[in-house]
């Protein structure tokens, strides 16, 4: 106790009373009582009936492991053993989150590559500036973007039948294309500038030597600057990760009929569905399934949480 | 209203690590006192104890007989120029200066009067409006001098102001500095590691090392009559003759020094008194007190010149004797002197040859 | 050489397709909101038309949601930017094992899924209304109080991660030196430290409305009974979609390079304020007048005048007219079961492809419909589990 009677002994000769309370009240408030506290209640909601508002508190009010076992289990009335849809869901959208990190980073690992390399500064800023400018809009409006190209009376369709490619429309949508699309396109943003920030920082003059050794370009790739860009592409990997795996307005405007995300189920349970102890019980999977694999990621790539930042 | 500081046994430690050890003296009000020292010696920690921003791991800090333990850095009545000067980026010259009193809620225009009034003090009028970032180095030291002065402290708390300077604007900085002082009549506490400023501006000078206080004692004793090795070797140049004392007579001390006859030396300060026969010990003797060519009955020793460099005021000669080697200096180019390769009669007054116990020297 | 040259090419091509990808969707977004078919579509191409703007500022929902949006956006400014700020001079202040630590807590909320933020927050004032016995019309249970607090909860993290990099470069020593000449700790944070984040505030508040603005997963739960912006553009998308969607994104767009832009050559200028007079003359006057930001600022706000004048006034009810009436036209033909037209549709203006093949999709297709009719695709129940995905005729 006294460490941390000293500590703040310290803290308050250091920075004046009146600022130290600010500085305390502000950060307490912030991780106790707009961090900690939901999240605390939103777990402890998550083991608890679904109880209509008068019954709260009261003698069914019981803690329970129900919403979880729902989750693995299902309706008991379905007679089936498992949760198969929901529990497929949140694989699918694991997976498809996995897909589209890769697809991102294949698609931006070149061009943070290339940007990287250019010599000429100019070029460079104006690159830069062209980067950002489709992230002016905001992620609603680039959904509906893709939604125009991709519909079935879409602009892509449109081009492809009058021109004689094909005579049906292509069910983009259903066929997912879309939405694996507009996933990787939302987040090219956030893939790139971690990337090119840690290709930018290296020694041009290490892939030279590289080169001068005689390695071919995809050894220098493998050896050289992708071991050194580690960092950036376990930022970008689990920022874009986190994203998809969470994102709500893409699914819901581009997903076709087969592809439910995650998010999408919890939005039911708080909407439609009524129950927000089961929603908060899928909240807390998703949170806990995302956190672990982001874990696991950082962990492959042995960067630590200092590293990704922007 | 200048007052004394007392540093009563004041040790600082870190962990494991004691950057000041047992620092004991008292700087008496109106004085010009250095703390000399290379870096690491501790001068920086207690310059901060003094000033408020450490407080000391035991023993007392007192300001005028008043002790400053849980006293903080703005309720001394010290001021502190920072080595980088610290001064306020945002604000105008005008604007630093009068910051003291702005905290202390003097009005506007008293504050801007007493600002003008500073900047007459440090020949820089009129530049009151300019932005810091528009100050040569000489004109920003002035301006740190006044904004400290604003406040009209007791003590004025000088840390390596010189040292980011160049050569000729150091050397004018040292006088005005002494000029300002003598003034205002403040009393300065000033840390450095450069021996010429500590001597040319001190009333006087501790010099420190390690943590400890070596020697504290005006200009001239310290120059002449180091207590320590460490102050005869850091203090401009000094031979150190390794030998072994033979023999101790009427207040002088007979010493196998290697020249190839003994020598006559003084005990140097307390430590030298205690010198016994049998005992190891340095004999120190600065270059320019050393002759070449003079016929003298005791500590003369034939020689040769092995060095030579000619540095335009003085001329430097390694002159090697015994198993010694001694540099020596001599003023001006000594057209009709021994030069390089010569023999010499190397020789010095047993007054100039001070004694001490072998013990930590300054590196080189 | 050549294999130099063969990598250049084949990295400027894969560039340039990566480009067409970035811009690819917006070009065409932004092209449709000046087609007056009500279908979002480039081609066919109905009539240049300036409607979709005029019904874009006549939509009341979408303007409350707008509304909404600012207002939260200056609640969140005004909560999350003290907050951001406070918990970057904590972590400067704490040892080295503890900053890692607080660092890790106070980066979480940006890497938490935003519906988890969302619907955690809205939980959680709702069982403390509860257990005040708050009512529904209070504070627990209001949208903008409830989105401002679940939008803090991560964009604080934002404008701490801003202010951090400005509070690094700070020279501890000045802080020093105040105290030193007599300031108290809380004078030193007023006079000396505020005045040097002062950049940093400003931008940390930009970025923070920004976010604020833009947020859609944290927000669709905690909004509850109100609408912003994002919720009321999701809505449209799900439900209602043509092209005055497109046309929100253009004014977007030409605001953002607008502000792009007068940003940019207020710093030129700036810049050019501080240096003194260039090494070598300059070009002719007529040269530097062009190239003066000023211009370029002057000439962009020009063009939004224009932009908004055009809008205002550009009548486009003739050309609609007459693609109506030629739509109404081949609808009949038809139905009589002949031939499909080829010459009228070429007879009118429309400068666009050639006509719609005659398959089965087109009677279905929304462009063909009776004039009347408004066009949506078909409605979905609201909300069900399976999300209203605009499915193909042909389905």
């Amino acid at each position: 106790m006294t460490g941390i009677t000293r500590f703040f002994n310290e803290f308050t000769e250091r920075n004046g009373m009146p600022v130290a309370i600010y500085l305390l009240i502000a950060v307490s408030i912030w991780m106790l009582l707009l961090v900690a506290l939901p999240q605390l209640t939103m777990l402890d909601f998550s083991f608890r009936q679904n109880l209509p508002p008068p019954q709260i508190g009261g003698p069914n009010d019981v803690y329970t492991l129900e919403q979880y076992r729902y989750f693995a289990m299902g309706n008991e009335i379905s007679g089936s053993s498992f949760n198969a849809l929901d529990i497929s869901v949140l694989f699918k959208t694991l997976i498809a989150a996995a897909l589209v990190t890769i697809l991102d980073l294949i698609i931006c690992y070149p061009v943070a590559y290339l940007l990287a390399q250019s010599s000429d500064a100019g070029a460079k800023r104006l690159l830069i500036l062209a980067l950002i400018i489709p992230y002016w809009v905001n992620e609603i409006l680039r959904a509906f973007a893709f939604r125009i190209l991709f519909g079935a009376t879409g602009v892509i369709n449109g081009f492809g039948m009058q021109l004689g490619l094909w005579d049906q429309p292509i069910d983009f949508i259903g066929q997912n294309i879309a939405l694996y699309a507009g996933l990787a396109y939302a987040y090219i943003l956030l893939m790139i500038f971690p990337l090119y920030n840690a290709i930018e920082s290296l020694d041009k003059n290490q892939i030279e030597a590289a080169r001068d050794m005689g390695a071919s370009w995809v050894q220098v790739h493998r050896h050289v600057v992708i071991p050194y860009a580690k960092p950036g592409l376990a930022s970008g990997a689990t920022m874009v990760f986190m994203l998809t795996a969470g994102a709500l307005a893409a699914p819901q405007i581009l997903g076709g009929p087969s592809s439910l995300w995650f998010t999408q189920i919890i939005y039911q349970w708080f909407n439609n569905g009524g129950n927000w102890p089961r929603g908060s019980a899928y909240a807390v999977i998703l949170l806990i399934v995302c956190i672990s694999l982001v874990l696991m990621i950082m962990r492959l790539f042995k960067v630590s949480i200092g590293e990704i930042g922007r | 209203m200048a007052k004394d500081v007392t540093l009563d046994r004041v040790s600082v430690t870190f962990g494991d690590y004691t950057a000041v050890d047992d620092a004991h003296l008292t700087i008496r009000g109106g004085e010009f006192f250095s703390f000399l020292g290379p870096s690491g010696c501790g001068k920086t920690t207690l310059l901060r104890c003094i000033s408020g921003f450490q407080e000391p791991s035991w023993g007392e800090v007192r300001i005028g007989n008043q002790n400053m333990k849980g006293i903080g850095p703005n309720k001394r009545p010290t001021a502190l120029i920072f080595q980088n000067l610290a001064l306020f980026p945002l604000m105008t010259v005008a604007e630093n200066i009068a910051f003291p009193l702005e905290v202390r809620g003097v009005d506007k225009k008293a504050r801007r009067k007493r600002a003008d009034e500073l900047l007459e003090m440090i020949a820089l009028p009129d530049q009151g409006d300019k932005k810091i970032s528009a100050l040569s180095g000489g004109q920003k030291q002035r301006v740190a001098i006044a904004r400290a002065l604003a406040v009209e402290p007791d003590i004025l708390l000088l840390d390596e102001p010189l040292s980011a300077l160049d050569l000729k604007l150091r050397q004018h900085m040292r006088r005005e500095l002494r000029a300002i002082q003598q003034q205002v009549g403040l009393t300065f506490i000033y840390i450095t590691h450069d021996q010429g400023e500590a001597l040319t501006m001190s009333d006087r000078v501790a010099v420190m090392s390690r943590g400890r206080i070596e020697q504290v004692a005006d200009p001239k004793t310290i120059y002449d009559n180091p207590a320590t090795g460490f102050v005869a070797s850091f203090v401009g140049e000094n031979n150190a003759l390794k030998g072994v004392v033979l023999e101790k007579k009427s207040g002088q001390l007979l010493v196998d020094t290697g020249l190839g006859a003994p020598s006559i030396a003084t005990p140097g300060g307390a430590k030298g008194e205690n010198l016994k026969v049998g005992d190891p010990c340095h004999v120190f003797v600065r270059p320019e007190c050393i002759s070449i060519d003079m016929d003298t009955t005791e500590n003369n020793y034939p020689a040769r010149i092995t060095q030579e460099e000619f540095e335009g005021q003085v001329r430097h000669l390694v002159v090697e004797s015994g198993n010694q080697s001694l540099r020596v200096t001599q003023m001006g180019y000594g057209a009709e002197g021994a030069h390089l390769g010569d023999s010499v009669k190397l020789s010095f007054s047993p007054g100039k040859a001070i004694a001490l116990p072998v013990g930590e020297l300054a590196s080189a | 050489m050549n294999r130099i040259r063969l990598t250049g090419l084949v990295g400027g091509l894969y560039l340039l397709l990566f480009f067409v990808y970035l811009f690819g969707p917006l070009l065409v977004m932004v092209a449709t909101a000046f087609n007056s078919s009500s279908f979002p579509r480039i081609s066919p191409w109905d009539c240049l038309t300036a409607d979709w703007f005029v019904e874009l500022f006549h939509d009341e929902k979408l303007l409350t949601g707008l509304g909404n949006s600012m207002i939260i956006g200056f609640g969140v400014v005004l909560v999350a930017v003290p907050i951001g700020l406070a918990a970057a001079m904590v972590l400067s202040q704490v040892g080295p094992r503890l900053r890692s630590v607080m660092y890790a807590m106070f980066i979480a909320p940006i890497l938490m899924p935003g519906v988890v933020l969302g619907l955690s927050t809205l939980i959680f004032w709702d069982r403390l209304g509860t257990v005040f016995g708050a009512d529904y019309n209070s504070l627990f249970y209001n949208g903008i109080f409830l989105t401002i607090i679940g939008q803090v909860t991560f964009i604080s993290a934002y404008s701490m991660l801003v202010f951090l990099s400005r509070l690094q470069r700070f020279d501890p020593t000045l802080t020093e030196a105040a105290l030193d000449l007599g300031a108290t700790q809380t004078q030193a944070f007023f006079k000396i430290l505020l005045p040097y984040m002062t950049p940093a505030v400003l931008s940390a508040a930009v970025l923070a409305f920004l976010a604020s603005m833009e947020n859609y997963n944290t927000t669709v739960f905690t909004i509850v009974a109100d609408s912003t912006f994002t919720t009321v553009l999701a809505q449209k998308v799900r439900y209602g979609l043509n092209p005055s969607i497109s046309a929100v994104a253009v004014t977007i767009v030409g605001i953002t390079l607008l502000a792009a832009v007068l940003f940019e050559s207020y710093n030129r200028y700036k810049k050019r304020q501080a240096q003194p007079a260039p090494a070598k003359p300059e070009s002719t006057g007529f040269v530097r007048a062009i190239t003066h930001p000023g211009f370029a600022a002057g000439s962009v706000i020009l063009l939004a005048f224009a932009a908004v004048i055009w809008v205002n006034t550009y009548d486009s009810s003739i050309c609609r007219a007459q693609v109506d009436a030629q739509k109404r036209a081949y609808q009949e033909e038809f139905n009589l079961q002949e031939r499909p037209a080829e010459a009228s549709p070429e007879a009118t203006e429309t400068p666009s492809a050639p006509a719609p093949k005659p398959n089965g999709s087109s009677i279905f297709a929304p462009g063909n419909l009776a004039p009347g009719t408004p066009e949506t695709e078909p409605k979905s129940p609201s909300g069900g589990i399976f999300a209203p995905s605009n499915l193909a005729p042909a389905q």
